[in-house]
């Protein structure tokens, strides 16, 4: 006979010694082995609630009404098979442990079993295992369920920080390019008014213009800056494959002015092919070419350009013999509007080195900054090389 | 290079910007006589010597800003440049905007130059210094009975 | 500005002319690359990379044009014509640069979708001054579409 599968009340809960609860389902057509089976469920850890079904459409109704938590299967059920059983199970999208009460189950029936899913097998005749194998079986659900779940938090939280991600640099970019005109309109005509009234009221007059002056001048600057560096998150990062030899020629050439004033030297090693957005790497170089130049020592600026493959990617570096960083601000030196130096010593506001990084981030590589040989600085960022089938190399 | 006094029409909303660049324009080499609207709709009124415009000069040259209410300064592009009493005058941009995809539709649009605006007084009066230049100084524009 | 293939295409038969042309486009922040085309089927064809041009890419049209009229094998209306009517190169600026004092051409260049039109001062001295303010205001004070826009929002273009 069958109980029918109601679950108990809740008093199980209150009691310290009392046992956890566990719903099954059992697929047994002979009367006979349903008793024995039960009999060994009860004497084991948990109170036991069952259920019994006999056919397949049976089943898959009783799974779909009230999911057990593990269901109990003889291999042969007459006109169909326990491991008939587990598609069902899956069809119905159920992660049900289903465990096989058997007869005699040859060794390689019993793997196969096990290869199609099936989670443990008792033979009949050893039902005193049937506790082990349901302990098992739960166990593994359990931990089965909890790491779906990780994995679903953590997918959440994921897009969650892209959607968040998105919203600044969003709000970034409006709110630097809505700022430019009226800012704008301050800029200049603050300095129209001290063109037109500098020396004609008094000295704190023109006290104030200045400061006025100034103040609007450096928002204008950062704002730019800051419209630059957000520029980077909107485009599409289109990559071609691109000639970096090319791309630093036309930086160079952008430069030109600051390398002769300078009397500037800059050594060329090889560079490669690979794949890139060739306006953003083009910033990049002009970026780390423009600081080697701006911040020099006493010596004229020698810079040297190189890559070397390392693994899956080139290795780029730009070192200099300029005024070095110290070792604490290597890495704060990429953070947007830090700066080492008061505007007096060098003018800028601190942006160049976080838009490069942005932009090699953005194309899946690193950057660093390390210390150079002789006091300068050397600025090295890893590139993914590509497959080489995708790069094609011609003059 | 025009021997009259060249026509120029500015098309801009915001007066600080166009105080601006009629005060940029008056200081330069060759001179020009300015007529400025404010919006969109004004400006083809203009151009179309309509209603309270009816008597005025068409303009050799036109400045045009983009962002303009009751017709956007595209739309102005757009409907100067498939009329053909109006489209052979040269219409530049003068813009704020920066991003490719306004400078690239303006283009498409037929519009013949695109111009920043600068964003410092000096790079600005600088930049109309050339715009004067270049289009009163070394360009021939149409003249009225050219158009 | 990417100076990166090439920024002007001059279409220009004299190649005095063309020298001091030149010449006044370069300066010392400002050196772009400068194609020559003598006639107009040789300019029809860098632009629509045909013909001896055909290696060239597509990706990179010039941003440029300064076209003369006096050109032999094609003259210069007809090129901007077919410059102008496809859309693939439409957006390019074309500035007409001509010593012709022919009647209605002027008209016929604006007509077509000429940028501008600018006669070629007789004064070599002048010619010189002139062509500076022409690759300034073109070149910095103007901004150019960018190449990619330009074949992007052509769709495939046809041919």
């Amino acid at each position: 006979m069958s109980a029918t599968g109601t679950r108990m009340g809740e008093e199980a809960g209150k009691s310290v010694a009392s046992k956890p609860q566990l719903h099954v389902l059992l697929l047994e057509g002979d009367s006979a082995d349903r008793e024995l089976i039960l009999r060994e469920l009860a004497k084991g850890e948990f109170e036991i609630t069952s259920d019994v079904v006999q056919t397949a459409e049976e089943f898959r109704q009783r799974i779909r009404d009230q999911p057990p938590d593990v269901v109990l299967s003889d291999y042969n059920l007459g006109q169909w098979r326990g491991t008939e059983a587990l598609e069902i199970l899956r069809e119905e999208g159920l992660d049900i442990p289903l465990i096989l009460v058997s007869g005699a189950l040859g060794d390689v029936t019993a793997v196969e079993c096990i290869k199609q899913g099936v989670t443990d097998y008792v033979l009949k005749d050893s039902l005193a295992r049937l506790s082990v194998a349901l302990r098992g079986a739960l166990k593994d659900k359990k931990s089965r369920e909890e790491r779906q779940r990780a994995q679903e938090s953590l997918a959440q939280k994921v897009e969650e920080l892209a959607r968040s991600n998105r919203d600044l640099e969003q709000f970034a970019y409006v709110a630097s390019h809505d700022l430019q005109e009226p800012l704008r309109m301050v800029a200049a005509y603050t300095q129209l008014l001290g063109e037109r009234y500098r020396g004609k009221l008094d000295d704190q007059a023109d006290k104030y213009i200045n400061y006025a002056v100034d103040g609007a001048e450096r928002m204008q600057s950062l704002i730019h800056d800051l419209l630059a560096f957000s520029r980077v998150g909107r485009q599409e990062t289109e990559l071609k494959n691109t000639d970096c030899n090319e791309v630093v020629g036309a930086a160079l050439k952008d430069l030109q002015a600051a390398i002769s004033e300078s009397g500037a030297v800059v050594e060329r090693e090889p560079l490669p092919w690979l794949k890139a957005n060739e306006s953003q790497l083009k910033q990049v170089f002009q970026n780390l070419l423009g600081n080697a130049l701006k911040f020099r020592g006493a010596q004229a600026p020698v810079i040297h350009i190189s890559a070397q493959r390392q693994g899956a990617d080139w290795i780029f570096s730009v070192a200099d013999n300029g005024i070095g960083i110290s070792t604490e601000n290597l890495e704060s030196v990429f953070i947007i509007f830090n700066r080492l130096h008061t505007r007096t010593e060098y003018p800028g506001n601190g942006i160049g080195l976080a838009i490069c990084k942005k932009i090699i981030e953005r194309h899946g590589g690193s950057i660093e900054a390390l210390p150079g040989a002789d006091g300068g600085t050397i600025l090295r960022f890893a590139l993914p090389a590509g497959r080489p089938a995708d790069i094609q190399e011609s003059a | 290079m025009t021997t009259t006094l060249a026509e120029i029409l500015l098309v801009e909303d915001n007066p600080a910007d166009r105080d601006l660049t009629i005060d940029a324009l008056a200081h330069r080499h060759w001179p020009s006589n300015i007529s400025a609207v404010s919006d969109g709709a004004e400006a083809l009124a203009f151009l179309r010597r309509e209603g309270k415009y009816a008597a005025a000069t068409r303009p050799n040259l036109v400045l045009l800003d983009l962002n303009l209410p009751r017709k956007d300064g595209r739309a102005v592009l757009a409907d100067v440049k498939s009329d053909p009493a109006l489209r052979r005058i040269p219409v530049v941009i003068f813009s704020t905007s920066q991003a490719p995809l306004d400078i690239e539709r303006c283009y498409e649009l037929k519009a013949n130059s695109y111009v920043s605006k600068p964003s410092t007084l000096r790079d600005w009066m600088a930049a109309v210094k050339v715009v004067n230049e270049f289009w009163l100084g070394c360009a021939c524009l149409p003249r009225e009975e050219e158009q | 500005m990417n100076s990166i293939g090439t920024d002007i295409l001059l279409a220009e038969e004299s190649p005095e002319e063309a020298e001091v042309t030149i010449r006044a486009l370069r300066r010392e922040d400002m050196t772009p690359n400068i194609f020559v085309a003598r006639d107009g089927e040789q300019a029809l064809d860098f632009i629509f990379c045909r013909s001896k041009f055909a290696a060239r890419s597509s990706d990179r049209p010039p941003k440029l044009i300064l076209l003369d009229l006096k050109l032999p094998r094609v003259n210069g209306l007809e090129v901007l014509k077919q410059l102008k009517d496809d859309p693939r190169t439409r957006a390019i600026p074309a500035v007409i640069l001509t010593s012709s004092q022919e009647e209605g051409a002027l008209v016929r260049s604006y007509d077509l979708g000429a940028n501008s039109y600018i006669q070629k001062p007789i004064d070599f001295e002048q010619f010189g001054r002139t062509m500076r303010t022409v690759g300034f205001y073109w070149m910095v004070i103007n901004q150019l579409p960018s190449a990619n826009q330009a074949r992007k929002s052509a769709g495939q273009g046809g041919s």
